[in-house]
């Protein structure tokens, strides 16, 4: 049995978000390689606004599928979609010498997402016309997400980098560290479930009756911007106090402007469903 | 089909053109691995064997969804992929502490997956019914079958008009507890395939000592058994599409294409976990 899920139609057309989804995701990759180019780690931010590119589409693209009877709920999407997502992030890790990761990720996620969305449509059928591109899309958002939540906490996504730290003794003396890397302390899961996390939330929390495209897409970038806060913290352990700090204030500043934004959108479409006027606050008299 | 609240598809029958392309695709990875990567042919057929695995196992787990929330469906009240990824995750708890000890054997790595996933369904069963009898004072029954297959009681008189059925009856709580078995030892051993991998070959690609690697070696292989447990669990899911009770239900009998599926899917994730250490 499926229960009906009722999304609204209009807005921006899907095509549109899926190409500024991708294109500024990947610009936003690209620019976290400012990094290498220039030594330092400032631009480790980029990453996070990747990942919130990729969420708002993510979340579009989750739109488009659960408004098909699917019947096993909207977060069994996202969790295929970073299922898919992890393996073909961190393959594409390994083409990083070559500035390649970030094209890698989305090929490499388009396959498996690819195979993913065939097995499910053809092997079980289930029928459903988008489900193919869907689940394409969506393991390609995964790796993204992953990819950019990893450049904030370590600052690039190289296979060597993820997995191999210096640790300071003693003040000058310095030992290579596995353990204590972003993939030896595995790290990686942590941005895996915040991933999945704020691409499978947006959608299912505002499903329903009176759902309107910006409020849940602005619930998709205020999440992103959550994990984004989270990934931030953790990349004190990682990159310098500098970097880990602009971090934290862009995904602060994001988180805080976008909720506001939410919460204002949220309203207006309570007013709208009630067909009521907003209340004035009463002023002067005390 | 409208796009907008369409019913659940996912009918009765196998796709023989959809299966026969995906063991196309099965056979291709395996040979890529096989090319590329051959001492790891071993790694990709047990990696899809778990995958296998865990696609069977998903069928056992009652699942009731929001409906049985509101106790008119019997199962838990949860999607299937979240309850098979708990039983699948929990069972890799007990299957990364065995496998972390050398003198233990491929059979106890696995063994220790299975009961680690087998304990958590058996407790989220027992404490789910727990709520259902004395919190929401419902009796269990099957509205699939009249009399449990293992017990033999009967179900019909306990059943509420307009429901089909509720708690988790005898039948269900063995097939949760099983489910979880093969969900865990599934799980169990993709992680183990692909330790012995990333332990073999990962010292070389870093020039460093095995143990100075082992970090990151289970954290490769437990984050890509993570992901893979996720891709078979949600397939499997949308191979029931919602709600099952267990072993009993008819939509059990849709196994052998989650089976299927199951297989061709971890094979292609398998073979990008491998490559990872090959390129």
């Amino acid at each position: 049995m499926s229960v009906q899920i009722t999304a609204s139609e209009g807005g921006i057309p899907h095509d549109t978000l899926m190409a500024v989804g991708l294109i500024g995701s990947i610009v936003c990759l690209y620019l976290t390689y400012l990094n290498g180019a220039t030594g330092t780690d400032v631009f480790s931010f980029f990453g996070g606004l990747a990942a919130v590119f990729a969420l708002i589409w993510g979340t579009d693209t989750i739109k488009h599928l659960c408004s098909y009877g699917i019947g096993t709920g909207v977060p069994s999407a996202g969790m295929i979609a970073f299922g898919t997502g992890v393996i073909a992030m961190l393959l594409a890790t390994q083409f990083d010498g070559m500035y390649l990761a970030p094209i890698m990720a989305v090929v490499i996620g388009a396959i498996v997402g690819f195979v993913a969305g065939f097995l499910a449509n053809n092997v079980m059928n289930m029928n459903i016309p988008v489900m193919i591109r869907s689940l394409t899309e969506m393991a390609i958002i995964g790796a993204i997400v992953i990819m950019g939540l990893t450049a904030v906490m370590a600052g690039g996504f190289g296979f060597d980098a993820l997995s191999v730290t210096m640790v300071q003794i003693l003040g000058p003396l310095e030992a290579t560290s596995y353990a204590s890397s972003l993939l030896g302390g595995c790290l990686i899961a942590v941005a895996f479930m915040l991933g999945g996390i704020a691409l499978q939330h947006p959608f299912n929390a505002c499903l329903g009756p009176g759902e309107q495209q910006d409020r849940t897409l602005m619930l998709a970038a205020e999440c992103g911007f959550l994990s984004m806060i989270v990934v931030a913290a953790i990349s004190f352990a990682f990159v310098s106090m500098f970097a880990a700090v602009i971090s934290l204030i862009v995904a602060i500043a994001g988180w805080y402007y976008t909720y506001a934004k939410y919460i204002e959108l949220s309203r207006r479409d309570a007013y709208a469903w009630l067909n009521a006027k907003p209340i004035l606050e009463p002023k002067g008299e005390a | 089909m409208s796009a907008l609240g369409g019913a659940a598809a996912g009918g009765e029958g196998i796709n023989p053109m959809g299966s026969a392309i995906g063991i196309v695709v099965l056979i291709i990875a395996v040979a890529i691995t096989a090319i590329m990567a051959p001492a790891a042919l071993g790694a990709i057929i047990g990696v899809i064997i778990g995958g296998l695995l865990i696609g069977f196992g998903v069928h056992f787990v009652p699942v009731g969804g929001a409906p049985a929330a509101m106790g008119q469906a019997p199962g838990i009240a949860t999607g299937v992929a979240m309850l098979a990824a708990g039983a699948g995750l929990a069972g890799l708890f007990g299957g990364a502490w065995a496998a972390a000890n050398p003198a233990f054997g491929i059979a106890i790595v696995i063994a220790a997956g299975a009961v680690g996933g087998g304990l958590m369904m058996a407790i989220t069963c027992l404490m789910v019914n727990i709520i259902y009898v004395f919190g929401m004072g419902i009796p269990s029954a099957s509205g699939k079958v009249d009399k449990d297959p293992i017990t033999g009681d009967s179900q019909p008189e306990y059943k509420s008009q307009g429901t089909e059925g509720h708690g988790l009856p005898f039948i269900s709580y063995v097939g949760g507890v099983i489910g979880g078995l093969l969900g865990g030892a599934g799980g169990t051993l993709i992680y183990y395939e692909l330790l012995q991998v990333y332990s073999a070959a990962l010292p070389a690609l870093f020039n460093a000592e095995a143990a100075e690697v082992l970090p990151v070696a289970v954290s490769l292989a437990g984050i890509f058994a993570i992901g893979m447990f996720l891709v078979n669990a949600v397939l499997a899911a949308y191979n029931i599409t919602g709600t099952i009770e267990g072993p009993h239900d008819p939509k059990f009998k849709r196994f052998p294409r989650a089976i299927i599926g199951c297989a061709v899917a971890s094979a292609v994730c398998g073979l990008f976990a491998i490559l990872i250490v090959v390129v």
